[in-house]
């Protein structure tokens, strides 16, 4: 093999074990309900933003998260990102790290630390968000809030929801 | 501070088939009798209510972590309320949780107050229920005077700030009116048939 093409299959392994530590090693970080637009939504302007709220106590999150990586691989990552944010108790989160290692969910995932778990959903969505999950929001390129999808979903209807909010320019 | 940082939100839940009720404060709070799960006695409110200055019905469940989170509190409320004149009941409309297993869990955590089981949960879908823990307080007349969670600190009993269902219940035995009438109750999806 010569030297460039040995370089380009280390970069693609490196690529990809970078991709893959993304995925399930990442530690999930804590978010405050102050911190939730600035630490989760705006970074993430100049792509659709999908921010999919659940607990691993929760059956039907467990079971629309395959839908949701099935979804998200559909598109480009400069183009749509997906975030979690766990609503599991703090006493829990070695469960959902343990939960996103098992699954291999590749997306990052934040905690709400609420002492007032009321705070937290009126910081996110207080018209909109009963504190039910799964709930997920759909933010656009310019990070307004665009589309609410409560309860479970399939891969048709995230990626619809994606599709609407790229078409929807801004 | 310390307790404060490590306790944590758990919101929740419920999704798949909404109910359609959507009981508001001050309306009439529909009446039901069900089968006590531990001795099969039938429970029915319009007796409750006839008995007691109000009744805080709680649905809840035996293996939902939120739920059990406050076991401990409930047990106690109830204990502590009866002797003031309101009576809590509980009501079970998970399909999973049979009545054996809800009998042992209410006797295993204490429960003073009888724990009924809605079997085809349509006791839940009267009132709209959707999570455990969820709390309806109904007065005399049947009206509702609270709708929603027992306090916010799942984690941690010891650091409630704001213990909305106590707030209620004092607030109706000294005759006054409910200050928070409608809290968001947390907790997990009653798993409905």
């Amino acid at each position: 093999m010569r030297p460039a093409a040995r370089l380009l299959a280390f970069l693609a392994v490196a690529a990809l074990a970078a991709s893959a530590r993304t995925a399930a090693a990442e530690p999930v970080k804590l978010v405050k309900p102050e911190q939730y637009k600035a630490r989760i939504v705006a970074p993430k302007k100049g792509r659709v933003l999908l921010v999919n709220f659940w607990a691993t106590w929760c059956d039907p999150c467990r079971e629309e998260m395959p839908a949701l990586v099935a979804a998200a691989k559909k598109f480009p990552a400069k183009d749509v990102a997906v975030v979690l944010v766990s609503v599991d108790s703090l006493k829990a989160t070695p469960a959902v790290e343990k939960y996103l290692a098992k699954e291999k969910v590749p997306f990052v995932c934040w905690q709400a630390k609420s002492h007032d778990p009321q705070n937290f959903v009126d910081a996110v969505d207080k018209e909109g968000w009963s504190g039910a999950v799964p709930y997920t929001l759909v933010y656009s390129r310019a990070g307004a809030l665009v589309a609410k999808l409560a309860g479970p979903q399939s891969e048709q209807a995230f990626g619809d929801a994606v599709k609407k909010a790229l078409a929807g320019g801004t | 501070m310390k307790k404060l940082l490590v306790v944590s939100s758990v919101l929740l839940l419920a999704a798949a088939a909404a109910p359609a009720a959507d009981l508001k404060i001050g309306a009439a709070a529909p009446d039901f009798t069900l089968p006590s799960a531990s001795d099969g006695r039938m429970v029915a409110l319009k007796d409750l209510l006839a008995k007691n200055r109000a009744v805080a019905v709680i649905f809840v469940a035996t293996k939902c972590p939120v739920s059990n989170a406050y076991n401990g509190r409930m047990a106690a409320l109830g204990k502590e309320y009866a002797a003031k004149g309101i009576a809590v009941v509980g009501i079970n409309s998970n399909k999973a949780e049979l009545a054996p297993e809800v009998a042992a869990h209410a006797k295993e955590h204490g429960f003073t107050f009888p724990v009924v089981k809605d079997e085809g949960n349509k006791v839940a879908d009267a009132y709209g229920a959707q999570k455990t823990p969820e709390v309806f307080v109904i007065s005399p007349k049947g009206d509702l005077l609270y709708h929603g969670r027992i306090d916010e600190s799942q984690d941690d009993p010891k650091g409630v700030k704001s213990p909305d269902l106590r707030n209620a219940l004092e607030a109706i035995l000294a005759g006054k009116p409910v200050p928070a009438a409608e809290t968001k109750a947390f907790g997990c999806t009653i798993k409905r048939v």
